[in-house]
This record gives C-alpha cells, sequence and structure tokens, in this order.
C-alpha cells in the first residue's frame, strides 16, 4: 500500500532460496538473512553503508545496508575492503535487518563470466 | 458412396486432430505455439484473458502507470502485437561511464498516467522527469511473439557471437548487456532484462503499477513516496496464479508464420544477407533444454543477437546497465510486417527510413543498401514485409 522500506524489498528471485521466507519455513530461530545480488549505486565510507540496486525486470529498487566491523567482505581475488568498492561493481549481500536498517553479514564481489576481470584468481 | 462418406470423415478428424494438436496450417499472429499440451494451451488461454484485463485502482492500479493493462499497448492486431503507445525512460550517463538508473527519483521507468487519488494528493498528472537525468528516451511497444523462444537461447549462443573488440574487423562488434545483478540480458531494447518471466512480472509494476509477489513494492513519485490513502489495494495486488499464467500466454505465443516468399522476396532474401544486414539479425537462432517439449531445442526465426550494437549517434539515448547511450539490442524482426512504426523510439514510418537510419555498426550495411538498385532495394524491403 504505501512504499516501504528498502529492507522489505524482495530478495532477488534467483537468490530466493535465501530469503527469510524460505528460512522461516526451515524452523530455525536465527534472525532471518536477507540476501540482494546487484549493482553498486553508492559507496559511503564516513558512514559506512552501500547503496545497492536491485530488482526484478523493469522495476528496479535500492538497497541501503550498513556495514560493521563484522562484515566479512570477499572477491576473486580474495581481497576486498569497502572503500574498495565502486559503483557499477556487482556485489552479493547477505544481512540482518536491525532497528536501525539492514547489516550486511557478508558481501562478495561477483565478477560475471565473460566480463573483463573474469577467471582472476 | 458409403466409402466415400467414410473417407470424408477420416479427412474431417485427421483435420480436427491437427488442428487441435497446433499442427495444421500457418500460425496468424496471437496463435500458441505448435505442440502444446492440452493443460499449457489452457494455461495459453488463462493467461489471454489476464493480458488483456483492464486493472483500475479498485483492482490495483497505479497510483502511477503507463498503462490499464498489457493488452492496451501490445494489442494490434491482436494481444501480444505492438500499439501506438509511447512511454519515457530516464537515466544519467556518469562521468565515469556508469549507467545510474536514477532509482531514487523515480526512474528509469517515468509513468506518464497518475489516479484521481494521487493526482488528487499532489495535483500531478504524471510522473516528474528525474532532475538528474542526462537524457530521457522514448520507448514504442514491441510486439512479444516468439519471446518464449528467445527466452531459452542458451547464454553460451549469445556469447558465442559477441565480439566487443571486433577483432574480426567485420566493423560488428556485439557486446552483451548484464542485469543489475551481473546476470546476461536479452529482454528490452537494450537487452538489460535476463528472463522472459522476470520482465513480465517487472512490467506489471513498472507498467501498470500492479504490486505482484516478486515486487510488492509500489513504485516511487519520482522517488518520493506514496502519500497516504491514495493505493487502497493491500499488496500484492494480483498473487502467484496470475503472474504465472501471464507468463504462459506470452511464452506461448509463436512467431507468427513469413508469408509466402515471392520471386522478388526471395530476391530480396539473398539481398538482405548480401549487403550483410544478417550479421546483426541473425535469421535463426535455436533453443536450449527446456521442459516445455514445444519450446525445447527449437529453431526460432529471431532475426537478432540478442547483442548490444552502436548504432551511432544519432540514434543515441539513453544509457542502461552496460549499455551506453548509443548501444541498442539488435532488434528481433519477428513481426517486423505487421509494425507501423520501426527503431525502438518509432521515428522511423517506413522500412526504408529505419534501414536509412541505421548508424554506427550498421553503416556499412546502410550504405550497401543505399547502393543497391532500386528494385534491389525494393526486394529487400519485400522480404522484410514477409516475416
Amino acid at each position: 500500500m504505501h512504499l516501504k522500506t528498502a529492507a522489505l524489498l524482495l530478495p532477488l528471485l534467483a537468490t530466493s532460496a535465501h530469503s527469510p521466507q524460505a528460512q522461516a519455513r526451515s524452523g530455525l530461530q536465527e534472525p532471518a538473512t536477507y540476501t540482494y545480488q546487484g549493482t553498486v549505486h553508492a559507496v559511503r565510507t564516513d558512514s559506512s553503508s552501500i547503496d545497492l540496486i536491485t530488482g526484478v525486470g523493469f522495476a528496479l529498487r535500492m538497497v541501503h545496508m550498513n556495514i560493521v566491523p563484522d562484515t566479512k567482505f570477499e572477491a576473486p581475488n580474495g581481497k576486498l575492503a569497502l572503500n574498495d568498492l565502486k559503483p557499477g561493481d556487482v556485489l552479493r549481500a547477505e544481512c540482518h535487518r536491525t532497528d536501525k536498517g539492514l547489516v550486511a553479514d557478508r558481501i562478495r564481489k561477483i565478477v560475471p563470466e565473460g566480463s573483463p576481470g573474469a577467471g582472476a584468481p | 458412396m458409403r466409402e466415400g462418406r467414410q473417407t470424408s470423415n477420416a479427412f474431417v478428424l485427421l483435420i480436427a486432430a491437427l488442428a487441435a494438436a497446433g499442427c495444421a496450417g500457418t500460425l496468424k499472429p496471437g496463435d500458441p505455439v505448435r505442440g502444446l499440451t492440452r493443460a499449457q494451451r489452457d494455461s495459453f488461454a488463462q493467461g489471454q484473458a489476464l493480458f488483456v484485463r483492464v486493472f483500475t485502482p479498485e483492482t490495483g492500479l497505479g497510483p502511477l502507470f503507463n498503462a490499464v493493462g498489457c493488452g492496451e499497448c501490445h494489442e494490434e492486431p491482436v494481444a501480444g502485437g505492438f500499439g501506438d503507445e509511447v512511454e519515457q525512460h530516464a537515466a544519467a550517463f556518469r562521468a565515469d561511464q556508469v549507467c545510474d538508473p536514477l532509482v531514487e527519483q523515480g526512474g528509469f521507468v517515468i509513468q506518464a498516467h497518475a489516479t484521481p487519488a494521487l493526482k488528487a494528493a499532489l495535483g500531478i498528472d504524471s510522473e516528474p522527469v528525474p532532475a538528474d537525468a542526462t537524457a530521457t528516451a522514448r520507448r514504442t511497444t514491441p510486439v512479444v511473439f516468439g519471446r518464449g523462444f528467445l527466452d531459452l537461447v542458451p547464454d553460451a549462443e549469445i556469447l558465442s557471437r559477441a565480439d566487443p573488440d571486433d577483432r574480426n574487423h567485420d566493423g560488428i562488434s556485439g557486446r552483451p548487456n548484464r542485469f543489475v545483478d551481473g546476470r546476461l540480458g536479452r529482454f528490452g531494447r537494450k537487452a538489460l532484462v535476463p528472463t522472459l518471466r522476470e520482465f513480465n512480472e517487472g512490467a506489471y509494476i513498472a507498467e501498470q503499477g500492479i504490486t505482484t509477489p516478486g515486487v510488492p513494492t509500489e513504485e516511487t513519485i519520482g522517488g518520493k513516496p506514496i502519500p497516504d490513502g491514495v493505493d487502497p489495494v493491500p499488496e500484492p495486488e494480483i498473487n502467484r496464479g496470475a503472474v504465472d499464467l501471464t507468463n504462459a500466454f506470452v511464452r506461448f505465443l509463436a512467431v507468427p508464420s513469413p508469408l509466402k516468399l515471392s520471386g522478388e522476396a526471395g530476391r530480396g532474401r539473398d539481398q538482405f544477407e548480401r549487403i550483410g544486414c544478417t550479421a546483426c539479425h541473425i535469421p535463426t537462432l535455436r533453443t536450449g533444454d527446456s521442459p516445455i517439449a514445444a519450446l525445447n531445442h527449437k529453431e526460432v526465426a529471431a532475426f537478432s543477437d540478442l547483442l548490444l550494437h552502436d548504432m551511432g549517434p544519432e540514434l543515441a539515448d539513453i544509457c542502461l546497465g552496460l549499455a551506453q547511450p548509443s548501444e541498442f539490442r539488435t532488434e528481433p524482426l519477428i513481426g517486423v510486417r505487421l509494425r507501423k512504426d520501426f527503431l525502438h523510439d518509432g521515428r522511423a514510418t517506413t522500412l526504408p527510413q529505419a534501414i536509412q537510419l541505421h548508424g554506427g555498426e550498421g553503416a556499412a550495411s546502410r550504405d550497401r543498401f543505399q547502393r543497391l538498385t532500386p528494385a534491389e532495394q525494393v526486394a529487400v524491403i519485400a522480404y522484410l514485409k514477409t516475416l
């Protein structure tokens, strides 16, 4: 009915197995995780946060997530930090929700097959 | 006499059986693909009813929208065809060469209409164009015939034709576009969207303001939340079953059978290849594995490579994904004989005009077309009018 917060956006169809609904069905008591895969729109090192563009077809949405000291970063070459990220990078982010918004637990940089940099160690 | 009647009855039964199996005659625009099961044909029929359904604010329309139903735009000559509506897209091509679809400002699809409740609340008739847009684009309605086949062309087949650095020096490059999550795109004039299912589900919300289980949040109003009280229908506004049936209708729409080739059109086909049009407008693609037998490992007369090509500065408009402003996906020529306007924005009203407007990677073929004799040019157009 109203615009929902970014955290309520549907995790990508391609990652639906990791959706909160999927975890709820499993009966686990852990906090729900939200998995998003999208393009970096903005990296804010001052506030330690990322805006990620996700969506379905022509319906694109923005997801804002906070980065904390415990957030794990992964990249094909093994090393990645928040300030290595830039607009246009493709990420897969596993998050949980807090009363201050989404918090990223794990961020992995994706290099699409066939694109420059694919196959890098 | 009795034997003759038996023969006649058998013939009628044979024709009926062939028709039931979808094997008889030519495929008209709007027909389902051949070889569907009864259940698939039922889904096609039910999906067609949803495709032409007219939504109202009371059934979920808006509050911003471009059309009241899929069939408002995809209507000529039948549901699934083209239409005379033109919609607007907007994006910003940044100095660092990254494309910003302006999601925070309501992009990249800019809805042209507002429901009465939204108009009363905000005094707007349409979504405002984002202030940060570096370009806007006009987009006509494509036919969606045969899209179920295009959905099943393996990524590897599409990527096998990519030649972004033009290593074979034929003047044709071809680059894949990628969705925001990195998957290969193929649908849309800029080849942004990876799958037909996502294209259709995204269209429900982006074009009609109908939320679905996959996209349960409304579009913003230029990036701002919807005012209280203007959208009374709880989300999602249609259920998974309705989305699936709509998908079934689009997925099972056949490629209309080409018209019979005249001698002139046959010569035009040869010229079409000789002047290099088929370097991008690949006549046939082949589907990969599908649980749907009617779509499994089938050839489709796509006349596209589903890749991006630089079409020159005259046609350039917005960026989208990895597509730069002057890059467009090779338009499939499925059903091109049915259209009244051509190119992504409808600026050409005849096929010769559309060819003349090809620039960039299409310029060499355009020039070769211009060097043909008038009779040879007419033959090429006659061929295109059979597709």
